[in-house]
């Protein structure tokens, strides 16, 4: 039986297409964008995610992860400030050179401090899942997004799961880095309405050596789906030092020129640090941060790739 | 794109006094009273109330300031309270201390002024109608249910408020004038004298005579209001102000007694004939209802022919607003606990549909609901009817106004409360125009007394209580009377059904069998104790003003409290819906279906506030399924909770013949009753909030907001024709521009169509109200809406802070 993996599904998604839209997050992506902002998206293993915020402390819950770990991984961890009893409990901190993410401890977590981030879908559940919320996309003239990591990685269960969402009349949107096979973009092109489609630079050294693959599949992948007359919304992360410069832009703005009709809007989504907890749940390293692109900056980007003719917003 | 209109200096002028000024109060509605009731112990009920209304009307201060385009205030000064001891006053006495100091809401209270209060206060001990209350009180109560918890009588000093919760019938006023009033009922007496006073009709004499009395004086205290602005103009040096106060008095020698001529007029008309009722009660829920409808289309004339430009009609509505929001009333410190912010609850209610089912939307509706958003005022409160054919730009200003002033306003969905007052047995034309009165309660405007808010104290069942009568042999753990203002300690004894105990049931049909038992039993209670509180003001406090106008009385001879209007209702609202579903599941999972913990040890767990049971407290927070997840499980005993409740209390029947309706709008007494809720199977502990309103527990709603809307919508809220309150909290994030605001729109719709009846909104972060806990001067403006009124955030005490900020955590 097929089943994929996801990592999160998110109702009230209200920048993933239009209307308002439910996503499922697939687990598991071949880059390694320094600035991701869901880090445990680029492991297609279950891993271990502890939450400082919800861990209770070792006194109150007595140590139940501890004492559930057959590795002796999780010791103890800083102090923290309990907000709802005003008083100081300890943490925990996980090892992870010795830990194999079992999922012990997460199972001995009440409080879901500790959780193992991935969980196994089949098709029909999940459609089943996506289903409760169709009142909301009748309503807003929404659907679902299949984003990731890279849902093309998971290309069999992508197609059931597109499949049985247009036999419900559901609006599909996909997420794509677009760095896959040809062969398997193609088999889901019946079932999405719309491609959200990632461009992060039109350098192909750059762009492998920041986020460790060649950029000329995706770049060969987008003007195939031009050309099969699908819907595109691209989709620009702006990176402080890396693809905010006026040539990139302009090389951007040309390429989505090139691909025609098809381009319904181009999305910049400025750079943010929110996602730089996320890495501490995961692992023990944070990522090197840099500083979001202002407004003006992020403005006259917009106007640059507007002067190309296109439709262009930020966010 | 909507878009805020500009403020006049004039209007931000006395925006700011409104917001600077310290209120005080006022003796002297209070020195009138008390003189009236000493001099006049031989007047009988509405014979006394209509001369005591007679007597203010006639006396009380007529004060015209110089900012002023309309006037009328219940005291001298700016912003002041009145004082209303007829209803209760030992309160007032127990606490004319702390007023100044207290640290929500205080009022200042000159000392010769409390002086006279001390020196005649001990009369209203006895002479209030509080003061007797407990002699109607059927004593079974006192002896054998007092420390339920379901209800909330104490051992004495009951029922402090007098009947609220109404609204008045404004288009009498403004549309016909109560000259007409007159007319009809001096005919009335005329040809009622000529016949003779046949059976009932010695009654009904009295009801007209008090009817003649208060109208003529509501027509006095109107031209005494001219006089004023004569004798102001008379001296005045500023030619623009004079023949502003000429064409003032001019209006209000007019008005009241004939039909309105011009929006000025209208809304001066309205807001002196409101004033009336308040003076005659006290602001206790009641309601403005359906403002634009009475006022619009003066607007729209006004403007189409000239006599108004549209930033001159702006200017005056923002002027009504704040003469609105200008009405005090000291509350108790334990009630105001419950509605913070210095508000008089004087609701208003906007758009909808008319009498044919036509879209009402007018130019008032507009420019009432900027006044809210540019002066960013929680007070008074408003209600958007929406519906199928509500417009594009009506939408957008709702959800801009909710973004800017947070909560501002309530959203309703008109199928849904129509429906819920057609089950009342009110008409679809009827029915078409209903407006919201005191928090949230469907009530057709100007022919239906609701008596929504019971005895105001004592209007709430709590339902966690009755869960744990029902698995306690009948018996609250923490068995409390609310005396008055006071928290008694009481001994420990079954007070409902004895149904047994958790660990001698061995099915959870048992277990709601026996919540079922507990449920009907206090609901009949709650039936029994308010009926014989409404038969006390029946007798002691009719509402002559109010009767002279409603649709009904006049033609029935009789007082809304004796059934005269055309539509009669009663009701209450209950308080935890949420954690006794979730109990209820818990129950069943824990115990019987999972067999995680048997009956004896949840039990010993509750008895005991989790101490020994940590680990069973955190797997049942944390592993068990909770309504609000769109769990079929789990949702099912919520839509238990709410039908049993409301089946309960509707099978009630009114001392006006009407069934009683249902209601679920805690105010913030989710959190005041939680304090005195011992710990509940659903990993609560002892002292903590209950859930609020429809909502499902605090953070127990995991799976995001659809699936919360769609747990909710599991229960057929038509069958509350008292209200239901459902909170939405959105980051100001998720809503930005043009195409939040659709977005927001279509959530909005999906729980509407769904079966949703009404929404609060607030777009505010946790982070955001964090910070204004601890820099309050920097969110002064920040409003937040806390049940069916608004509050500044900053002015809601720590705990209803906290509160809010838990749920909030939760939407990130």
């Amino acid at each position: 039986m097929i089943t994929g993996r996801l990592y999160d599904i998110q109702g009230f998604s209200v920048q993933d297409g239009p209307g308002i839209r439910t996503t499922a997050f697939l687990k598991g992506c071949p880059l390694r964008c320094p600035w991701c902002h869901s880090p445990e998206s680029q492991s297609f293993a279950k891993q271990l995610s502890w939450m400082n915020m919800r861990c209770l402390g070792l006194d109150a819950c007595s140590s139940r992860c501890m004492k559930a770990c057959p590795k002796d991984a999780i010791e103890v961890g800083p102090k923290k400030m309990d907000i709802a009893s005003g008083t100081e409990v300890t943490t925990i901190h996980v090892k992870r050179d010795l830990c194999d993410d079992c999922g012990k401890c997460a199972d001995a977590c009440y409080a879901e401090a500790l959780t193992l981030c991935g969980k196994d879908w089949t098709p029909e559940d999940l459609i089943a899942r996506l289903m409760q919320d169709k009142n909301f996309y009748d309503n807003s003239g929404g659907g679902v997004t299949i984003s990731g990591g890279e849902p093309l990685c998971q290309i069999d269960f992508v197609v059931e799961v597109l499949k049985g969402l247009k036999a419900n009349g559901v609006h599909t949107a996909l997420d794509t880095t677009g760095f896959a096979p040809w062969e398997a973009l193609e088999r889901t092109l019946p079932y999405v309405d719309l491609y959200l489609y990632d461009l992060k630079h039109m350098d192909n050294e750059k762009h492998k050596t920041v986020v460790a693959v060649p950029n000329k599949i995706i770049h060969e992948n987008a003007l195939k789906l031009a050309e099969a007359g699908k819907a595109l919304q691209i989709r620009i992360p702006v990176i402080p030092r890396f693809n905010e410069d006026e040539e990139n832009i302009r090389a951007t703005a040309e390429f989505c020129v090139k691909l025609g009709d098809s381009v319904k809007m181009v999305q910049l989504l400025p750079y943010h640090n929110l996602g730089v907890m996320k890495y501490l749940r995961i692992s023990d390293g944070k990522p090197v941060e840099a500083v979001p692109p202002s407004d003006e900056k992020m403005e006259q980007l917009r106007e640059l790739m507007a002067s190309y003719g296109l439709n262009v917003t930020i966010h | 794109m909507y878009q805020n209109a500009p403020i006049s200096e004039r209007v931000q002028k006395i925006r700011r006094m409104y917001r600077d000024k310290k209120p005080k109060i006022d003796i002297s509605r209070y020195r009138l009273v008390t003189e009236f009731y000493m001099d006049n112990p031989q007047l009988p009920g509405i014979l006394k109330r209509a001369k005591n209304l007679r007597n203010l009307f006639e006396n009380m201060p007529t004060p015209v300031r110089d900012h002023e385009l309309i006037v009328g205030h219940p005291g001298e000064e700016f912003r002041s309270s009145a004082v209303y001891p007829e209803h209760s006053f030992f309160w007032f006495l127990d606490e004319i201390d702390i007023f100044p100091t207290r640290d929500v809401d205080p009022y200042d209270l000159d000392p010769e002024d409390k002086e006279y209060i001390l020196k005649t206060g001990e009369f209203w001990l006895k002479n209030s109608t509080c003061a007797a209350i407990d002699e109607v009180f059927p004593d079974e109560y006192y002896r054998d249910i007092l420390g339920n918890g379901v209800l909330n009588f104490g051992p004495k000093n009951n029922s402090g408020s007098p009947i609220g919760h109404y609204c008045g019938n404004f288009w009498k006023v403004v549309d016909k004038g109560l000259g007409s009033i007159l007319e009809e009922v001096r005919a009335k007496k005329a040809d009622m004298l000529e016949k003779g006073l046949q059976g009932d009709e010695g009654q009904k004499f009295q009801f007209y005579r008090a009817v003649e009395t208060v109208t003529e004086g509501i027509i006095i205290y109107t031209k005494r209001y001219a006089a004023e602005c004569e004798r102001q103009a008379a001296v005045c040096t500023d030619p623009v102000r004079k023949a502003e106060l000429l064409q003032m008095a001019d209006s209000l020698n007019w008005i009241m007694e004939k039909p309105c001529r011009t929006y000025h007029e209208a809304l001066q008309a309205c807001f002196l004939y409101q004033l009336g009722l308040l003076l005659d009660s006290q602001p206790h829920g009641i309601s403005y209802g359906r403002l634009d409808q009475y006022v619009g289309k003066y607007a729209e004339r006004d403007i189409a022919e000239g006599r108004l430009t549209k930033e001159q009609a702006q200017e005056l509505t923002d002027m009504f607003i704040l003469k609105v929001a200008e009405i005090n009333k000291v509350w108790s410190t334990g009630a105001t606990k419950s509605g913070p912010g210095y508000t008089s609850g004087q609701l208003i209610t906007l758009g909808g549909v008319d009498r044919d089912g036509n879209d009402a939307t007018n130019v008032a509706t507009y420019m009432i609901m900027q006044s809210s958003a540019r002066l960013k005022l929680h007070n008074p409160p408003l209600a958007l009817r929406l519906h199928e054919g509500t417009p594009e730009e009506l939408w957008e200003a709702g959800i801009e106004t909710t973004k800017q002033v947070g909560g501002v306003p309530c959203f309703e969905w008109d199928d849904i409360a129509m429906e819920s007052l057609m089950r009342r047995g009110i008409t679809l034309e009827d029915a078409r125009n209903y407006c919201l009165i005191g928090c949230v309660e469907p009530c057709v405007c100007g022919c239906d007394f609701a008596n929504s808010g019971g005895d105001g104290n004592n209007a709430y069942t709590i339902l966690p209580a009755a869960l744990w009568c029902a698995i306690n042999n009948g018996t609250n753990p923490m068995a409390f009377g609310r005396g008055g203002n006071q928290e008694v300690k009481l001994e420990l004894k079954p007070t409902g059904p004895q149904c047994g105990y958790l660990y001698e049931m061995t099915s959870m049909q048992q277990v709601l069998d026996a919540y079922k038992t507990e449920m009907d039993f206090f609901t009949k209670w709650q039936v029994s104790m308010i009926n014989c509180y409404e038969y006390l003001y029946a007798m002691r406090n009719p509402l002559p003003l109010l009767s002279a106008t409603m649709d009904g009385c006049l033609e029935s001879g009789k007082d809304v409290l004796w059934g005269g209007a055309k539509y009669n209702g009663a009701g209450n609202s209950s308080i935890g819906h949420g954690t006794v579903a979730d109990s209820l599941n818990i129950i069943d999972q824990v115990c019987f279906r999972d067999k995680i913990a048997s009956t004896r040890e949840l039990y010993d767990a509750l008895i005991n506030d989790w101490e020994g049971y940590e680990d069973l407290r955190q797997y049942i927070v944390g592993r068990c399924s909770h309504f609000g997840n769109n769990d079929p499980e789990a949702d099912k005993y919520l839509k238990f909770v709410a039908d049993t409740y409301s089946e309960g209390i509707t099978r009630g029947i009114s001392p006006r013949g009407c069934h009683w309706s249902a209601g679920c709008w805690p105010v913030t007494l989710n959190v005041v009753m939680g304090m005195f809720t011992a710990a509940t199977p659903d990993g609560r502990h002892a002292g903590a909030p209950l859930s609020d309103g429809i909502s499902p527990v605090q953070s127990m709603d995991k799976s995001g907001p659809f699936a919360t809307i769609n747990s909710i919508l599991k229960f057929d809220q038509a069958n509350y024709a008292n209200g239901t309150l459902c909170n939405m909290k959105f980051h100001p994030t998720a809503l930005q521009g043009a195409e939040g605001d659709k977005k927001l729109r279509a959530v909005m719709e999906t729980y509407f169509k769904g079966g949703g009846m009404e929404l609060q909104i607030n777009v505010v972060s946790a982070n955001m109200l964090r910070e204004a806990q601890e820099k309050p001067k920097d969110y002064e403006d920040l409003v937040v809406r806390v049940a069916g009124f608004s509050a500044y955030f900053v002015e809601v005490y720590k705990e209803a802070q906290d509160d809010l900020i838990r749920r909030t955590e939760m939407s990130v």
